[in-house]
């Protein structure tokens, strides 16, 4: 008999392959570790045990990365991925930010996920992932360094998602020859996918087209306590005391769930009636205990009249998309391609 | 400032991007597969054999259910736990379940067979996906070498910075093919497009130095500079600065101070023998931990080695008497010893006079690189130097080496490095402000700079490797890994903020610390012991603590 917050790890082990539940149990260990009852968060511990990678500007599997300083006022860091030439195996160093030879090149601004306090640009598993979705694309993938929480609460993390829109659409060397214009696609994963929605938001009225925003998991929430919520509190790697954690480390002091950041369709959200809103792909995974709160934002765009596509993937939990071991992760993967593909 | 960083160029090697010609392959997938280790999760960063991933689970389990059941010690272990090696998971797993203590579980996961009366693991994970095809693996452990990175960090550059850029590197590229007139016009042509960049900061003023350090191996040939041109003296009052210009001695004496602290605790007699004396600066800091030790200070003495000094002054006695001053004043026993030699390879284990009753550091800041340079083809000076530092069975030895690769045979790719290199050095040096220490800093770095660009053979001691390699090397002379825990980490990276600016990033890397300017690492510090064994081929992973 399960209490809402003990651990049942029998039924997780159920649904992931070993080498998941091991990476992502590791995960869930170590943030129990990092985040303090009084709201403070563990900083050097976490950069201690977050396993990190150098960018390489020598092309692996086709793919090489560079970090580039974007505001040196905030020590904004974006780590550029680039597929290689099939023509020039080894890219010549001068020539990094050489401009994209095709019609048409996707430029994808990727927010790594962690719930707004944890993991980098620079994370192993995130860096692996943005070098995929390289390959899949045939993008250039920006990975923005976001300031987190609890040290940089609301809206620093969309300020700086901001920051790195507006930097991408001015390089010239990013601009597809067609148009000459850069094309941008937002994407996120959990905190991440939360930054897609409110960085598109802020492009509104900016003149910067943004084609469309891919939420992987994406982190939304509310003061209500939601079916999903209770139904799967503690039951897949994620319990409803560490999502209000997280919450209370990022909203401004004071403020509850309904905050228009983490309920962007509730009480105090805007509306998007009306608004020329980029089309959006939504993947939410059946056993994520905030469920509930993804769909009622897939449902407040359709809505709004806007244009989404919802992957509701039932069999998965958080993370899947890190390791290409389960099919769920093969199926995401085409509709982001297919996603980025079309009407670029 | 456009900095970058190379392992190879075009036209220099051919095949596939990560082979490279001086550097050691990462393990070929028949190896990978001989050590067993899950190719995904290494990709994440971790390595786990998969022959234990199952035992690496039912710990995590025991973990979670300890976590849940007293909350209250669990955030114990949080704040008081010293962490070492995140990447060695099972190890980081076992350590925090002896940190815990927890009486052994009936784990559910054990049946017993009715039958053959054994115990039967019950499968709870899923067997559902043991058909996916596995062929991922072997790509991301590829990744994971860092024998031939190519980490570029830049910032908003100008065009004519690119180009200057551009032309250093195809300047080089002539000198290398022996081609002296072209490379000459380009420099001509470069000493010009200079004087149309901003030479007080950002490419300008790195690329100036390597302009010069590029006209001085054409003109006066590879043997002809004087390694760094200075005096002994001079040497010292520029590392001086240096250390006081920005973090990085600062971080190599912390940390190594840090590993030998802990090295020697329990031990009350102490023998520290320092490669490179300078000024003393590490030692001060030293006398005063051990002076508060917990149960009294041991008996210290120090050996410190350094260049003779040319006019009879014993400027190695004179720094030892300061620290004997010092270590005086808090009591502190403490014996001094000056050992003079040129090079490090002059040294005989016999002058350091090690009494085999103490317990011994090795101290090594930027020293061991400078004796990978062979003219003969017997033993190497760093065979020989390795083979004794061994003998003397210290209890530690402290290795903090530039994060370069600055030793590679071929002369464009080891330009191009530097250049990524120094770049970003000179760009972190921009935020200290103090004079004269910036300056002098400065003039110390360019040394470094012309001797890896203009020097070749003997002369040539700025041999600098990357972390990689100085595992590979010491592992295979006889040295085990003492891992950096989180402890010295946290100190590393809160001195950092103290003191420094923003953008200095304290990293850990499989059990070593490496200090670098925004992502990219530009000093590493890591331990060592010497094993009394034949070393093993896989390190060790169940030794964290030093001493």
């Amino acid at each position: 008999m399960a209490r809402s917050n003990e651990v049942n790890l029998n039924e997780c082990k159920m649904v992931v392959p070993l080498n998941t539940w091991v990476l992502i149990s590791n995960f869930k260990l170590a943030y129990n570790l990092l985040r303090r009852p009084d709201g403070t968060f563990n900083r050097h511990l976490a950069e201690f045990l977050d396993r990190k990678v150098p960018a390489n500007a020598n092309p692996v599997d086709g793919v090489f990365s560079f970090d580039v300083l974007i505001d040196r006022a905030t020590s904004l860091l974006c780590r550029i991925y680039r597929p290689a030439m099939a023509e020039e195996p080894q890219p010549n160093v001068a020539e990094l930010e050489k401009p994209v030879a095709a019609e048409v090149v996707p430029v994808i601004i990727f927010f790594h996920g962690g719930s707004f306090a944890h993991s980098s640009a620079n994370s192993a598993i995130y860096d692996t992932l943005c070098r995929r979705l390289v390959g899949l694309c045939k993008a250039v993938v920006v990975s923005v360094n976001y300031r987190r929480a609890p040290e940089n609460r609301y809206p620093c993390a969309y300020d700086d998602g901001w920051t790195a829109l507006k930097w991408v659409n001015s390089r010239p060397w990013l601009q597809s020859q067609k148009d000459s214009k850069v094309h941008i696609y937002l994407a996120g994963d959990s905190s991440g996918g939360n930054i897609v929605h409110h960085v598109a938001l802020r492009a509104i009225e900016s003149g910067i087209d943004v084609l469309g925003n891919i939420l992987l998991n994406p982190m939304f929430g509310g003061q209500e306590r939601t079916e999903s919520e209770q139904r799967l509190d503690g039951k897949y790697f994620v319990t409803l005391r560490d999502r209000d954690w997280y919450w209370r480390a990022y909203l401004p002091e004071g403020e509850d769930r309904d905050h228009h950041a983490c309920n962007p369709f509730g009480p105090n959200g805007r509306s998007l009636e009306g608004i020329k809103f980029p089309k959006s792909l939504v993947v939410v995974a059946g056993f994520d205990l905030i469920q509930d709160w993804q769909l009622a934002y897939v449902d407040g765009l359709k809505k709004a009249g806007q244009e989404v596509k919802l992957l509701y993937m039932e069999q998965a939990t958080i993370g899947f998309y890190l390791l290409p071991n389960n099919n769920h992760f093969h199926t995401v993967m085409d509709e982001i391609s297919k996603f980025v593909g079309s009407g670029c | 400032m456009v900095l970058y960083d190379s392992g190879r160029l075009a036209g220099s090697c051919s095949g596939s991007g990560s082979s490279s010609s001086s550097s050691s392959k990462p393990p070929p997938p028949s190896l990978q597969k001989q050590q067993d280790i899950d190719g995904l999760l290494a990709g994440a960063g971790y390595k786990v054999r998969s022959s234990e991933l199952r035992k690496v689970a039912q710990r995590l389990e025991r973990l979670e259910t300890a976590m849940v059941n007293s909350p209250a010690d669990f955030s114990q272990l949080a704040s008081d736990t010293i962490h070492y090696n995140p990447s060695d998971l099972a190890s980081w797993v076992d350590s925090l379940l002896s940190e815990f203590a927890q009486p052994p579980t009936c784990p559910s996961e054990f049946i017993m067979d009715p039958v053959t009366n054994q115990t039967v693991v019950n499968d709870a994970w899923t067997t559902t996906n043991s058909n996916m095809p596995q062929v991922h693996q072997n790509i991301c452990y590829e990744q994971q070498s860092l024998n031939n990175q190519l980490t570029v960090v830049t910032a908003m550059e100008e065009d004519s910075g690119i180009r200057l850029v551009h032309m250093l590197l195809t300047c080089a590229e002539c000198v290398q093919r022996g081609d002296i007139s072209l490379a000459t016009s380009f420099l001509e042509d470069m000493q010009g497009l200079l004087t149309r960049v901003n030479t007080v900061c950002g490419i300008g003023k790195v690329a100036g130095h390597f302009i010069d350090a590029l006209s001085r191996r054409i003109f006066q040939g590879i043997g002809g500079g004087s390694i760094s041109g200075g005096s002994a003296y001079e040497n010292e009052i520029l590392y001086h600065h240096f250390y006081e210009a920005c973090p990085y001695l600062k971080f190599a004496h912390f940390t190594a101070n840090q590993a030998i602290l802990e090295a020697f605790d329990g031990h009350d007699c102490v023998h520290v023998v320092d490669f490179n004396l300078m000024h003393g600066l590490q030692w001060p800091a030293l006398i005063q931990a051990l002076a508060l030790r917990p149960g009294g200070p041991p008996l210290l003495r120090l050996t410190g080695i350094g260049p003779p000094s040319p006019d009879g002054r014993d400027s190695l006695r004179e720094i030892g008497l300061r620290l004997a001053e010092l270590a005086r004043s808090v009591n502190v026993r403490f014996a001094f010893r000056g050992v003079a030699a040129s090079r490090l390879e002059d040294v005989k284990p016999w002058m350091l006079q090690v009494n085999p009753k103490e317990s011994v550091a090795v101290n090594s800041i930027m020293q061991l690189h400078r004796l990978l340079g062979s003219d003969s083809n017997l033993n190497s000076p760093i065979e020989t130097v390795l083979s004794w530092i061994r003998s003397l069975n210290p209890k530690i030895m402290t290795v903090v080496e530039q994060e370069a690769n600055h030793n590679q045979p071929g002369f464009l790719d080891r330009f191009t490095e530097a250049l990524h290199y120094y770049s970003t050095m000179f760009d972190s040096l921009e935020a200290c402000t103090v004079q004269p220490d910036k300056a002098l800093a400065e003039i110390h770095i360019q040394r470094e700079i012309t001797n890896v660009v203009s020097c070749e053979g003997s002369a040539r001691v700025e041999r600098h490797q990357p972390l990689a390699k100085w595992r590979t090397r010491l592992s295979g002379a006889g040295f085990r890994p003492l891992h950096l825990g989180s402890n010295a980490y946290k100190q590393a990276s809160m001195l950092l903020t103290l003191f420094s600016a923003e953008g200095y990033v304290v990293e850990e890397n499989d059990g070593c610390l490496t200090l670098g300017w925004h992502s990219r690492p530009l000093i590493a510090a890591s331990a060592w012991q010497a094993v009394s064994d034949a070393p093993a081929e896989f390190p060790a992973p169940d030794t964290h603590r030093p001493g």
